[in-house]
């Protein structure tokens, strides 16, 4: 193609829309086009256009910048359902698909999560994509995601020339991302079940990143689980990460999320009890990608990193906005002090980082300390 | 030594050497001292005993006893009776090994300080092994497979259940030999005995008495999951929830696979419903082993249904326990925890002849008629085995 294809990824404010403009941004035939209601903290090549994707004039945007491909990524995490975050991720993307149709937008890609699956002692060991999503509705990202789902469903039949390519994650893991995962492991006492211990499978932000961009390149419609090969028993997770296990007998567990509210965990217990584990045969087979993090080096790198970080960052969940605020200082901080610190000549750790990705660069100085 | 106190046990005998036969043994004697262990010969030769002179005499009085047995009672004949030089090796053979000289250093070890030193040493090292164990598995630093399964926690928990297969239930199996080195192959089997222990033994089986020691993926039903540290440690002995899925995905990679398609209705039977197969579940083993092109290899547990003698079912109970089914034995629930203990029956683990399901063809999974026919098939299959059992077992408890 000798035009480049034009590719509009929103939430470019955010952590996944940052991060994975910026990996498109390496890619030579691309135009990014980036849009966010505030600008992104690093803006360099991708052309920014600051709105919000519920803006009923999106269809003229797309049809006007010729967007070949629409990676949604405008999405607010939130632990308890509420509405503002329902109106924001379920009625947004509902907007940005018949946009989408309506302008002619060839691919469209979204990202999503495996615990819509839900965990039950019922589930095989690996699940595959034509699972039902049966995963309870009490905490709101999920509740979103099962509903943005199930629009697509129907998105699919209505408007079959949109190839709609839906990413599901397993839990994802990093030195810099705010998942569940990632909440949980740093938070010290943040309960697990007593006498349970079912497998987790995880993925590597980078990893992550990584496949959003891939399915932004090649045309891969369809729904795919997407985790790292190595699924591990949660006990190892937590040991490999350095987390103190704090057994909880688990009818006193429920009885305490019932009374107390979701908010001391970051899961619903079922995930510490039941096993749901994506299958990624469809991933290696169809989707063609393949994680370039074993699912043990992830966890290590981020013990290493969580060692690291223990002392300094006190990671109870807060407020999104306060949430992006906190990464956003975090990024110029480094930037700052990567500018101070002439030559870095860093050494290895186990689990690498790959300098090619540009946002790393940032966080990479974080090893120095460790050393 | 007088004579009377050697008449019993030479009666006990019951049989009398003949005299070339003591005579050649006293030779035997002379000639290569029957030191079972020459570390013990040295010692006694170091404090001077001399064990062949004892040993001679001893002989000699052997010899004399059973022609005296012989006067009283021309009746008996000498038949394989060991001579007195083969007696005096048994007798060595079992006071060998308490070895007196060994017992009388060891008292004079024991107030030797070095010794308290050693086991100290010893015990230290041995609990530092488990604590390193314990600590590096609190780490996170071990292996384990997709499905989950930890080798070192099946190895742990082998002994308990070699125990049970070899001295407890002391099972004896046959059939091995149908039972594939490598590659795929889904054991049917009839399930009894209100806990799952048959599912046990038949991997015990496979894994202490097969001579590729393989593991057997054992399939287990949806309720094992919900309880509290059993459902880690099934999936850390390699046991895989019975789901298609699984069971296809494990057939594929070229697993050994038993299933117990019974489920409930065949683990919880009564008492007086014994060998009686309940329905094969809805035939989701047979298309797992279609969709695979699997054999299906047949497995008769006799024995098992004796463990427990359940004589009526709680549906009340089970309702607020949660248990899919509650037994009522003479011995559960009324005693506690004791009543769980099982009866020490004899089994018997029979292995059929493979049933091949290779000439039906990739798409025969879908055909419900054929499905519904071969699980019938199968259920025949194995009642019969279960009954050409039963028809040649005497006792329950000694087979």
């Amino acid at each position: 193609m000798t035009e480049q294809r034009v590719v509009l990824v929103d939430g470019v404010a955010g952590y996944w829309g940052g991060r994975v403009a910026e990996r498109l941004l390496t890619e030579p035939d691309l135009h990014i086009i980036g849009l966010d209601t505030a600008p992104p903290q690093q803006s360099s090549g991708i052309d920014f256009i600051q709105a919000d994707i519920r803006n009923p004039l999106l269809v003229e945007l797309l049809k006007e910048e010729k967007v070949h491909t629409y990676v949604h990524l405008a999405f607010r995490e939130n632990e308890r359902p509420t509405e503002t975050a329902f109106e924001f991720n379920v009625m947004g993307t509902l907007k940005v698909l018949s946009a989408c149709a309506q302008a002619d937008v060839q691919r469209v890609i979204l990202k999503s999560s495996t615990l819509i699956y839900g965990a039950a002692p019922g589930n095989s060991a690996f699940l595959r994509e034509d699972h039902p999503l049966n995963a309870k509705r009490n905490f709101g990202t999920l509740r979103d995601l099962i509903e943005i789902e199930n629009f697509c469903v129907g998105f699919r039949s209505q408007a079959p020339e949109v190839r709609l390519t839906l990413l599901r994650f397993a839990n994802i893991i990093g030195p810099t991302v705010d998942s569940p995962l990632t909440r949980f492991l740093r938070d010290d006492t943040a309960p697990l079940l007593l006498g349970y211990d079912p497998v987790i499978q995880i993925i590597h932000e980078e990893d992550a990143v990584k496949a959003l961009a891939h399915a932004a390149i090649y045309d891969v419609p369809g729904v795919y689980n997407v985790a790292a090969p190595g699924a591990m028993p949660l006990l190892k997770l937590t040991g490999l990460a350095g987390k103190l296990p704090v057994p909880v007998f688990h009818p006193l567990a429920y009885l305490g999320e019932a009374l107390l509210g979701s908010r001391f965990t970051a899961f619903d217990f079922d995930y510490f009890r039941y096993p749901c584990v994506g299958d990624l045969q469809r991933m290696r087979e169809d989707l063609e990608f393949t994680p370039t993090h074993l699912a043990e080096d992830a966890v290590r790198e981020f013990a290493a990193l969580r060692k690291h970080k223990a002392a300094a960052v006190d990671m109870t969940p807060q407020e999104v906005e306060e949430e992006h605020l906190r990464a956003i200082i975090e990024r110029r901080q480094n930037i700052r002090r990567q500018l101070a610190q002439a030559g870095p000549s860093r050494p290895q750790p186990r689990g690498r980082l790959e300098a090619e990705v540009i946002a790393e660069s940032a966080d990479s100085n974080l090893y120095e300390e460790e050393s | 030594m007088t004579e009377p106190k050697h008449t019993p046990h030479a009666r006990s005998a019951d049989t009398v050497p003949t005299d070339q036969e003591a005579v050649a043994s006293n030779e035997g004697i002379s000639a290569s001292p029957p030191e079972p262990n020459g570390s013990r010969a040295e010692s006694e030769s170091e404090q001077g005993v001399p064990v062949e002179q004892l040993q001679q005499q001893l002989a000699q009085e052997l010899k004399e006893l059973a022609g005296r047995l012989q006067e009283l009672s021309p009746a008996l004949t000498p038949s394989q009776f060991p001579g007195a030089q083969g007696l005096i090796e048994a007798t060595q053979s079992v006071l060998g090994k308490a070895n007196f000289e060994k017992l009388r250093s060891l008292a004079g070890d024991l107030l030797d300080i070095d010794t308290w030193k050693g086991a100290w040493f010893i015990a230290r090292q041995t609990m530092q092994l488990q604590v390193n164990t314990v600590q590096r598995r609190l780490q996170g630093e071990y292996e384990t497979d997709e499905w989950g399964l930890d080798p070192e926690v099946l190895e742990a928990v082998i002994p308990f259940f070699e125990f049970l297969y070899r001295k407890y239930w002391r099972v004896s199996t046959t059939g091995l030999e149908h039972v594939p080195d490598s590659g795929r192959a889904l054991l049917v089997a009839n399930h009894s005995g209100q806990l799952p222990f048959d599912g046990a033994m038949l991997a015990a089986a496979i894994k202490l008495d097969h001579p590729s020691n393989r593991l057997i993926r054992t399939m287990f039903a949806a309720w094992f999951p919900t309880l509290p540290f059993v459902a880690p440690l099934f999936v850390k002995c390699g046991q895989v929830l019975a789901t298609e899925d699984n069971g296809v995905r494990l057939l594929e990679n070229d697993e050994l696979v038993s299933v117990f398609p019974e489920g409930y209705k065949g683990v919880g039977k009564l008492y007086q419903e014994r060998y009686q197969l309940a329905r094969f579940g809805r035939g989701g083993f047979i298309r797992m082993a279609l969709k695979t092109q699997a054999p299906i290899l047949p497995v008769a547990v006799v024995g098992a249904e004796e463990t427990y003698i359940s004589i009526a079912k709680s549906e009340v109970l089970a309702k607020l326990a949660g248990f899919p089914y509650f037994p009522i034995t003479p011995a559960f629930p009324w005693l506690g925890p004791l009543g769980l203990i099982p009866l020490p029956t004899k089994w018997f683990i029979d292995i059929g002849a493979p049933i091949p399901l290779d000439s039906y063809g990739p798409q025969a999974d879908q055909n419900l008629l054929l499905v519904s026919q071969l699980t019938d098939q199968v259920r025949g299959v194995v009642q019969k085995m279960i009954n050409d059992r039963l028809a040649q077992r005497r006792s329950v408890f000694r087979g």
